[in-house]
């Protein structure tokens, strides 16, 4: 069968809706990559055996959907129950029966799998009353966990494709493209440039051939949300690629995927397959010129793939590596041709902006950043996982509101946006709104949306330390500044945390930096510099305890702390043989001592330790 | 006027003059240059051949160049080597058939003849008048002006 | 023909051409060591890097390496400003840590008043600076026997999967290029060997004088159209039976003439 018509469409939309009208209930179970580790697909099997063996009444196996992941992974597995919306978390497969006899065929709601809230110590029922989800406002991820991604149809139901036929049937691609422009929507993958003056610029360029690529490498370690978003709707990306292509005269285009993401690669390629044969793809879609296919292009698996120049020569089976840009890939991009390449969110957010109006969509967020912006929200907080929230909300209202604050109430101290080159804000911003302009101007950015949430127990100097070693590696090597540049930044702060340090060394990490800075090929290189920029810019006072007093604030530096049992030592001696080392040594009701010569400083004393009277410092 | 460099061997006395002004008109830093020509003996007594390059119209040097390092100059009508691009793999030296693409050892790069930018320093110096620059007589049919 | 200033003084230059050919035309000299006619651009060095700015930026101004970027009507070049001094000696003491001992590092760190490193040395640092000459040059001859091989810090160039490479013919263009002479051979006469491979090299019927690898003559006959009964000769060799065919012809001739 072949959709040619925004009426056609509609009706696979009603078709969809009345076979579900059929059931009571329907069942979600979230499979994302989270939560299928942790055996959602096991328990999408179990109710598949139950129901094969028992029959109820205005449910079966079909009222049972995969979808994709709700983000709050460490919850999963994930089952909700609509129409009501109950939401049960952490779910296991010995559940399974009990949750259909009583939640299914009658309406009880099963206390134990409900969430409890961290803050208040309540369960809650509905999960739009979790304060994870309440906060949010999702408009990139409005079908994941919704719909099952693997099925075209149910992507249709939810208003699917509408957009696409509107376009093509409605619209020049100049019109598409003012559009854009109008809705304010700037790149979601780091630099936050305006997605409709990069269309324009491409389109404008004469040539036989113009391609469109969609930047799924996430190479940020931590980051999902592109990877979700391919895997629970895939179609809206597909979508909002075909409306780019329309827009700036492509006919081909490309998914560039992370090879890390199998899942993510199966559930584009079903998608793409899906759409040649509603002919959503192919030759003259919906009846018009407009002729678009699309390929699977898999990542090499390096970050610096996920770079603009280095991700187009990947695609063309070259290393990739970044070239310099002083033509840019809208002229000259992919095999030479002017080429448009936004992220997955980007292009998510596509539909729903022709679908609402670009007017609607520039209402949200603030007026430079307008929309919403994906994050993965990681870790010191208590509830970490994906969230979408509109531009210029506080870093405190998703710490606090969202993210439910810090593990065990400990010091809120910094956090990290922007992936492995963003930089670290301190407590004093954080009432800073969120958006492109604010964080780069106080010395990090939005990035492709990694935000790691750090308490008191974080070394600032460690910190920088970590990323500089994750560039030196993920650096491509090409030029000098970033190849021998980050390396040395990386030793001198090596130096710093073992206590070697000197006096100088910050003046030399803040020179090197800047030529780092001026002087490197690509983004990579350039923002190279930022972890150990925006820390010494906020936490300078720990690089000089480090250096000057040899002393690490927060306990993490190893040759500069050391272990020690105080007098509450209840003389337990369960550190006793927790110590590999035999480092340390007491009697039964004494308190315990700690040789200073043997202690390897591995942290096992005090895990062990149930009084908490081993004190780091 | 175009002119055409004419090697003459029946006028060439062997005195390797040539030779002589071609390696020091193509001196670098101040060193003398491999020379481009050879006044070879045929093996006939008295005969000798001023062996030089024939900027030949498809040249096996210019196919064998993988970095198009040898193209023709369009205003000598010399097959020029740049020796900035050349990468000194030597498979001109060994496709030339005629040997005139040559390694100059001292300076450690490979040369041949450029016929000195249009006009070769050789033919000054053969007292014979073996060597020769000659202008191309156009042979065009005669209109009254 | 664009008209920019370079070091103040006004230049004319073809439109394509890279800065850096305009730069050094005007006989000034700035170190550029991933820069090779032969090749494409690469930008890898960062060494050719100088400062532009133009009338009406505002006073804003930009590094760009000048090896790949295009002069432009109305850029103002310097080529030797502070800020471009210091990025060139911050490369140059970086690349000291790393080839402490290639020449051509010393040399030109030494003409900017740097003798040794101020990092740290690199501890399993050589002279290769990758600056993917090598790589590029068998690549654009169309063998692509080496690539680089690793990221970041741990880069280097080497045959796939660090064996033998089956492309490589011996023609040693990687060892020729390479501005540190880092890229090891060995060539006796009858054979050559480089990248752990073993070539035989082609004999002058006549003189016995080598000249190339037989897998190199191979690809020029093959792909180059060269006959194959050119290389059956050396260079000397072939100089002599041009002498003595033509001593053939002008002899016959004047025997015909007397
Ligand atoms: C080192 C480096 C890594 C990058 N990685 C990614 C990535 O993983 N995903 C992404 O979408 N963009 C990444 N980018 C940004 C891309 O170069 C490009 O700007 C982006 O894909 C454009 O899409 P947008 O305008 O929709 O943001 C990276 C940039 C750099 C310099
Ligand atoms: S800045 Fe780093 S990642 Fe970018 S080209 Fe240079 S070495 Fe490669
Ligand atoms: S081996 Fe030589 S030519 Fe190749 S990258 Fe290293 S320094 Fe450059
Ligand atoms: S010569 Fe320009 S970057 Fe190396």
């Amino acid at each position: 069968m072949c959709i040619t018509s925004s009426r056609q469409l509609k009706q696979v939309r009603k078709e969809f809706l009345d076979g579900d009208a059929r059931f009571e209930k329907k069942v979600m179970i979230c499979c994302g990559t989270g939560c299928l580790a942790n055996g959602a697909q096991e328990i999408v099997d179990e109710f598949d055996s139950i129901l094969r063996k028992k029959r109820i009444k205005g449910f079966t196996i079909e009222a049972v959907r995969s979808t994709g992941c709700h983000g709050f992974c460490e919850q999963g597995p994930l089952v909700i129950i609509e129409p009501r919306g109950t939401f049960y978390t952490k779910v296991k497969v010995k559940d399974v029966a009990d949750i259909i006899e009583k939640s299914i065929r009658s309406d009880e709601v099963i206390d134990k799998h409900l969430y409890t809230d961290p803050a208040t110590k309540q369960k809650i029922e509905r999960y739009p009353d979790v304060a994870f989800f309440s906060h949010q406002q999702r408009i990139a991820l409005r079908n994941l966990g919704k719909i099952a991604p693997h099925n075209i149809k149910d992507y249709i139901a939810n208003g699917g494709y509408q957009s696409l036929a509107k376009v093509l049937t409605t619209m020049t691609p100049d019109d598409v493209i003012t559009e854009v422009s109008k809705s304010g929507l700037r790149g979601r993958g780091g630099g936050g440039f305006s997605a409709g003056r990069k269309w324009r610029s491409c389109a404008d360029v004469e040539s036989d051939t113009h391609y469109v690529i969609c930047n799924g490498d996430e190479g940020d370690p931590g980051a999902f949300m592109d990877r979700s978003i391919m895997e629970g709707d895939p179609h809206s990306v597909l979508e909002g690629l075909a409306i780019a292509a329309y827009a700036v005269g492509a006919k081909e285009g490309f998914v560039y995927v992370r090879d890390e993401y199998p899942l993510a690669v199966v559930h584009m390629q079903k998608a793409i397959e899906d759409c040649r044969k509603e002919g959503l793809l192919g030759e003259n879609i919906f009846e018009t010129n407009f002729c678009f296919d699309v390929h699977i292009a898999r990542g090499a698996g390096a970050f610096v793939c996920g770079e603009s120049s280095a991700l187009m020569k990947s695609v063309a089976g070259e290393v990739g590596e970044p070239r310099a840009k002083y033509v840019r890939s809208v002229v000259k991009g992919l095999h030479d041709q002017p080429t448009v390449l936004n992220n997955v969110e980007t292009f998510a957010n596509i539909p729903i902006i022709f679908e609402k109006g670009a007017d609607w969509y520039a209402g949200i967020g603030t007026k430079k950043s307008t929309g919403t912006k994906v994050f993965s929200l990681v870790g010191k907080v208590r509830n970490t996982g994906l969230i979408e929230v509109p531009m210029g909300i506080t870093l405190r209202q998703i710490i606090f509101d969202i993210g439910g604050g810090i593990i065990d109430d400990r010091p809120f101290k910094a956090v990290q946006t922007g992936g492995p080159s963003g930089g670290c804000l301190p407590e004093s911003k954080l009432d800073l709104p969120v958006d492109f302009d604010s964080l780069t101007e106080n010395g990090s950015m939005m990035g492709s949306g990694g935000m790691i949430v750090m308490d008191d127990r974080t070394c600032m100097v460690d910190v920088a330390k970590y990323f500089t070693d994750f560039l030196v590696k993920e650096s491509c090597g090409k030029c000098v500044p970033c190849r021998e540049g980050l390396y040395q930044l990386h030793k001198l702060l090596v130096k710093i945390s073992e206590g070697r340090g000197e006096e100088s060394d910050i003046d030399r990490m803040e020179q090197l930096s800047e030529v780092i800075v001026n002087a490197s090929l690509c983004g990579l290189g350039q923002s190279g510099p930022n972890p150990l920029l925006s820390t010494l810019k906020y936490f300078r006072d720990e690089y000089t305890a480090h250096i000057r007093d040899k002393r690490c604030p927060a306990g993490v530096c190893r040759e500069l702390i050391t272990y020690n049992i105080t007098d509450e030592c209840t003389g337990c001696m369960a550190c006793i043989s927790a110590c590999a080392y035999h480092a340390i040594t007491g009697q039964k009701k004494k308190v315990h001592v700690i040789d200073q010569e043997k202690c390897t400083k591995c942290g096992a004393c005090v895990a062990a330790c149930r009084f908490n009277t081993i004190d780091v410092r | 006027m175009n002119y055409r460099f004419v090697v003459k061997p029946e006028l060439c006395i062997g005195c390797r003059t040539c030779e002589l002004a071609c390696s020091f008109a193509h001196s670098v830093n101040g060193k003398p240059g491999r020379s481009r020509i050879y006044p070879l003996g045929t093996g006939h007594k008295e005969l000798w051949v001023p062996v030089v390059c024939l900027q030949c119209e498809d040249p096996a040097c210019a196919r064998s160049c993988l970095v198009d390092a040898i193209t023709r100059n369009p205003e000598t009508g010399a097959m020029d080597l740049d020796a900035e691009r050349c990468v000194r793999c030597m498979a001109c030296v060994a496709a030339c058939p005629f040997g005139c693409s040559l390694h100059d050892a001292n300076h450690q790069m490979v040369v041949k003849c450029d016929l000195c930018g249009g006009d070769p320093v050789c033919a000054h110096f053969c007292p014979t008048k073996a060597l020769v620059l000659e202008p191309i007589v156009q042979q065009k049919k005669k209109k009254s002006a | 023909m664009v008209t920019l200033t370079i070091n103040g003084k006004l230049v004319r230059a073809r439109e394509g051409e890279m800065l850096l050919d305009a730069i050094r035309r005007e006989g000034i000299e700035i170190p550029a060591t991933c820069q090779h006619e032969a090749v494409e651009p690469y930008g890898a060095c960062r060494l050719c890097t100088v400062e532009i700015t133009k009338a009406d930026w505002g006073g804003w101004k930009n590094h760009v390496t000048s090896c790949l970027y295009p002069v432009q009507e109305g850029l103002i070049v310097s080529t030797h400003s502070e800020d471009v001094i210091r990025i060139r000696k911050t490369i140059l003491d970086l690349f000291l840590a790393r080839c402490p001992n290639a020449e051509l590092i010393q040399n030109m760190a030494a003409e900017y008043g740097i003798t040794r490193t101020s990092y740290e040395e690199v501890p399993d640092g050589n002279d290769c600076i990758l600056c993917g000459l090598c790589t590029r040059v068998c690549d654009k001859m169309g063998f692509q026997a080496i690539s680089t091989v690793g990221r970041g810090h741990g880069k280097e160039v080497a045959p796939p999967l660090g064996e033998a490479p089956p492309d490589c013919v011996g023609c040693l263009a990687c060892a020729q290029i390479c501005p540190t002479n880092y890229i090891k051979f060995t060539d006796d006469g009858t054979t050559r060997t480089i990248w752990g491979r073993e070539f035989e090299l082609v004999k002058c019927e006549t003189t016995g004088q080598p000249t190339i690898t037989k897998e190199f003559a191979a690809y020029l006959v093959k792909h180059r159209n060269i006959p194959e009964d050119y290389f059956t000769r050396c260079d000397s060799a072939h100089r002599e039976e041009l002498a003595k065919t033509m001593g053939r012809i002008t002899h016959w001739g004047r025997q015909e003439e007397a």
